[in-house]
């Protein structure tokens, strides 16, 4: 094998000039394919880090209430940081994530803007605190004064963001929007930072912190919006997280234990939630037998029912037609909630809920539920807790509705319209990682890297038809030199493999080559600024410069493919000069 | 056909909040059918102004509209439907049907679809009393017309604007039947900012009702923003079922 080592080598210097522009065009090829593969992964990077982990977190956990989006409250707060810490350990960084659309008005200009809420001290690692300071260089002002309580509603934005409202430090905006409950609600921002974003992306935000930003939204003191965890190794563990996250969420039972009271009596009573989406009611409607029922129709049940059991009717003498009201202690801060309704449905004892139970329509039932969070307790009086087992069980509703793990952003908007489409009542939990909801910018990067090979192809094909052009001319120029190896004794084998590794010697060197000029290239580029202020292509740069990701694994691959694909075109015209016959290729004249 | 007010007499007493709220409800609930042409202009500063032209097509009874933009031309073909509690939006170029929200913008405008439900305003709003629990109801002039001012606050979270003030006449029409007329409405944030003020400057006769035909709709946040509600072509006659389906306004989007 060495002697033909040493013969391949040997004639790849013999024709210099051949081989030199040759290796220039496999070079060319090289170096295009692992910039262009470089580029993309630089700006799925960006996107990854420098906004999907800042706009969606590597893990979410999302809470809409009434199947509005911009609806993101939980009422109890503590429990889900609570259910995270329990999974997942101490590990993932926790950050309440809360943006809302505003009109704001700033010294006689106006624009579109979105309030986000923010935490400069809050849960995040060293690295993440300087790429947070690489991402907002402050030019005036500074972060700690958005937790300044003796400023109006400090906010910070993006230098291009105080030029379209034409404010500067210490000025005022004053933003419209509407609160969590979808009132309108008005406020005054106080400037208290200017800084130059790394991306275009942040320039859109302003940002207050997430503590004043809540209340401004009539968050209450334990409401929490969405979450957004951020993990170590995210490529690794974001949907691992995510899975473990969902399989410790699903919901328990919904219940209020309260007092009520009725037509002048007054015991204790528990209150389940009715779904009442079609599949639940006709679960309930196949699974009991309506005894009497108030109202315009008498024969099924609908989204207004309000249903008790016979021996409930008669144990208590109330029934069809009843106005009662239910009170109840809340679990936060001594409130009590209460929920008044009219019962309007008996159904047969043997459903599995005889007790002391109503089931109330989920519109009315969550009404209550999450106006005042009932302390969930079981005690013996009366407190009254269904078998899991009874066939009505899955038409009660949970405390909160959990959504099945989505694998696509598409996936995860399909959801949300069943969701809005089936009108569930309850809160809608959803946990996704980033891939669910970034697998926009994840097809972005596929798509891009699709892009790139074919294009880097093409122009392969092109500089292949060059390489089997030469060989022939080789092959042709070199028979008699074929006739006389063969006829010393150089096997067929021999002949054919020696054309083989010079043809590969050449491709491995050139896109060696190619790749350290790529390299070079990359690093001089990335030097040069580029300002594209106003242009949406400039989110693609990071501080004004383009940003070239490679991967080894990738760079590696492309050596080998290009080494590969030269060995292939090689093949053909190599074996067709080993067939040549001893004779012949002696008689050969040029 | 426009009314001019001809005020006769005035209630003697100031009239307690929450019945002036239920004869409002009664002035706009509507018993049959409706169908109109509505035109929306906006006007921005610096931008314009821009006008919308619609259909508008009202069931309360099973708390059914539809409208369908017929202008601008961008517009044209937009539609947006409600049947009970869900409400979608049509978009032409698409021919899709997206299920939103009822505070949902429509067709970009400061109107919401909200703003075309039938909902009772005196399930969403009470009066605010004072100290010893009185209605604060004052009697003012408003231009040269007598009327009742009192502040509401929202009953339910569900309201665009949780604190609102009306300037409200009440007067005896031809018939000496007593009448409630809304003829301004302040509109303020949770925070107590005026945001919105609405003036209800043309009246028509529905069935025995009053009927605005001409709201003017003032942004006190964004001066100089403004828009202007015209509703022409009232028509009570029954409507077909299927004006309340999707398959129709898809059709009417063609």
């Amino acid at each position: 094998m060495n002697f033909l080592f040493t013969i391949s080598l040997r004639n790849l210097l013999r024709q210099r000039r051949r081989s030199v522009l040759l290796g220039s065009a496999i070079a060319f090829g090289t170096a295009i394919l692992v910039i262009a593969n470089a580029f993309a992964h630089g700006i799925s990077e960006v996107l990854f880090n420098d906004v999907v982990a800042y706009v969606a977190g590597h893990v979410s956990l999302s809470f809409t209430k009434g199947a509005n989006l911009n609806n993101q409250v939980f009422p109890d707060g503590d429990r889900m940081i609570k259910i995270i810490r329990d999974q997942l350990g101490s590990g993932p960084r926790i950050n309440e994530a809360i943006g809302v659309f505003a009109r704001a008005i700033g010294n006689g200009k106006s624009d579109n803007v979105i309030m986000v809420g923010m935490d400069p001290n809050g849960d995040a690692s060293e690295k993440e605190k300087k790429q947070y300071q690489k991402n907002f260089r402050v030019l005036e002002g500074s972060f700690d004064a958005l937790t300044d309580s003796t400023i109006e509603n400090p906010v910070g934005l993006a230098e291009d963001k105080a030029k379209s409202l034409n404010v500067k430090l210490n000025d005022i905006i004053r933003v419209r929007f509407s609160d969590i409950h979808g009132q309108t609600q008005a406020a005054r921002l106080t400037v208290s930072v200017i800084f130059k974003p790394s991306n275009a992306f942040m320039s859109a935000p302003i940002f207050l912190h997430t503590k004043a930003l809540k209340k401004l939204l009539g968050y209450g003191p334990h409401d929490i919006a969405q979450l957004y965890l951020r993990i170590d190794n995210p490529k690794k563990n974001a949907i691992a997280f995510a899975n473990k996250l969902h399989a410790a969420l699903t919901p328990p039972l919904a219940v209020i234990d309260g007092n009520l009271t009725c037509k002048g009596t007054s015991f204790t009573t528990t209150l389940l939630a009715l779904r009442t989406d079609s599949a639940s009611l006709a679960l309930l409607r196949s699974n009991t037998s309506i005894v009497k029922r108030c109202g315009d129709d008498t024969a099924l049940f609908n989204r207004k029912s309000v249903i008790i059991s016979r021996a409930f009717s008669e144990k208590n003498g109330i029934g069809c037609g009843d106005t009662c009201r239910v009170t109840f202690d809340g679990k936060f801060d001594s409130l009590k909630g209460s929920i008044k309704f009219i019962i309007n449905t008996v159904i047969e004892n043997g459903a599995g809920i005889d007790g002391n139970t109503v089931l109330v329509d989920e519109k009315e039932f969550y009404n209550a539920y999450y106006d005042v969070l009932p302390i969930s307790v079981v005690t013996d009086k009366g407190a009254f807790r269904p078998d899991t087992t009874i066939a009505i069980y899955p038409s009660l509703g949970g405390e909160w509705l959990l959504l099945k793990r989505s694998k696509t952003t598409k996936e995860v908007m399909k959801t949300y319209r069943d969701v809005a489409h089936k009108g569930w009542k309850a809160i809608v939990v959803d946990v996704g990682s980033m891939y669910e909801t970034a697998s926009m910018v994840l097809n972005l990067e596929i798509a891009l890297n699709m892009i790139t090979f074919i294009c880097v192809m093409l122009l392969f094909f092109i500089i292949l038809i060059g390489v089997i052009n030469t060989l022939r001319m080789t092959i042709r120029e070199r028979t008699r030199e074929i006739g006389t190896v063969r006829a010393i004794g150089m096997q067929r084998g021999d002949v054919r493999n020696s054309f083989l590794i010079e043809t590969g010697l050449l491709a491995l060197i050139s896109a060696c080559i190619g790749t350290i000029a790529a390299f070079l290239a990359m690093f001089g580029i990335s030097r040069i600024t580029i300002n594209l202020e106003d242009n949406p292509l400039s989110m693609l740069l990071v501080d004004k410069h383009l940003f070239f990701a490679p991967t080894p694994s990738a760079t590696v691959a492309f050596i080998l493919l290009i080494v590969f694909i030269a060995l292939i075109t090689a093949f053909f015209p190599a074996r067709r000069a080993a067939k040549l016959s001893a004779a012949e290729a002696l008689r050969h004249f040029e | 056909m426009l009314i001019l007010f001809t005020v006769t007499t005035l209630a003697a007493g100031a009239p307690a909040v929450d019945s002036l709220l239920q004869h409002l409800d009664e002035q706009y609930k509507q018993t049959t059918d409706v169908r109109a042409n509505v035109t929306l202009t906006q006007e921005k500063p610096q931008q314009g102004a821009k006008k919308t032209d619609m259909l508008y097509y009202r069931r309360d009874s099973d708390k059914s509209f539809l409208i369908v933009m017929t202008g601008p031309e961008s517009e044209k073909g937009n539609g947006y439907l409600r049947v009970g509690d869900n409400f979608w939006m049509y978009r032409k170029n698409t021919r899709t049907f997206q299920h939103i929200n009822r505070d949902e913008s429509i067709g970009g405008s400061d109107a919401h679809g909200d703003d075309f439900e039938d909902r009772q305003l005196s399930d969403m709003y009470q009066a605010v009393k004072d100290s010893a629990g009185n209605d604060i109801i004052t009697e003012e002039m408003l231009g040269k017309v007598p009327v009742w001012r009192f502040d509401v606050v929202a009953k339910v979270n569900d309201v665009d604007y949780p604190k609102k003030t009306y300037w409200v006449q009440v007067r005896k029409d031809q018939n000496s039947k007593e009448e409630t007329i809304m003829l301004k409405e302040a509109s303020y944030s949770k925070s107590g900012t005026l945001m919105q003020t609405t003036y209800y400057l043309a009246f028509t006769r529905l069935l025995g009702k009053i009927v605005p035909v001409k709201q003017l709709y003032i942004d006190n946040f964004e001066v100089g923003n403004k828009t202007i509600v015209e509703i022409s072509g009232i028509s009570t006659d029954k409507l077909d079922d299927n004006i309340f389906t999707k398959a129709y306004l898809e059709n009417l989007s063609k």
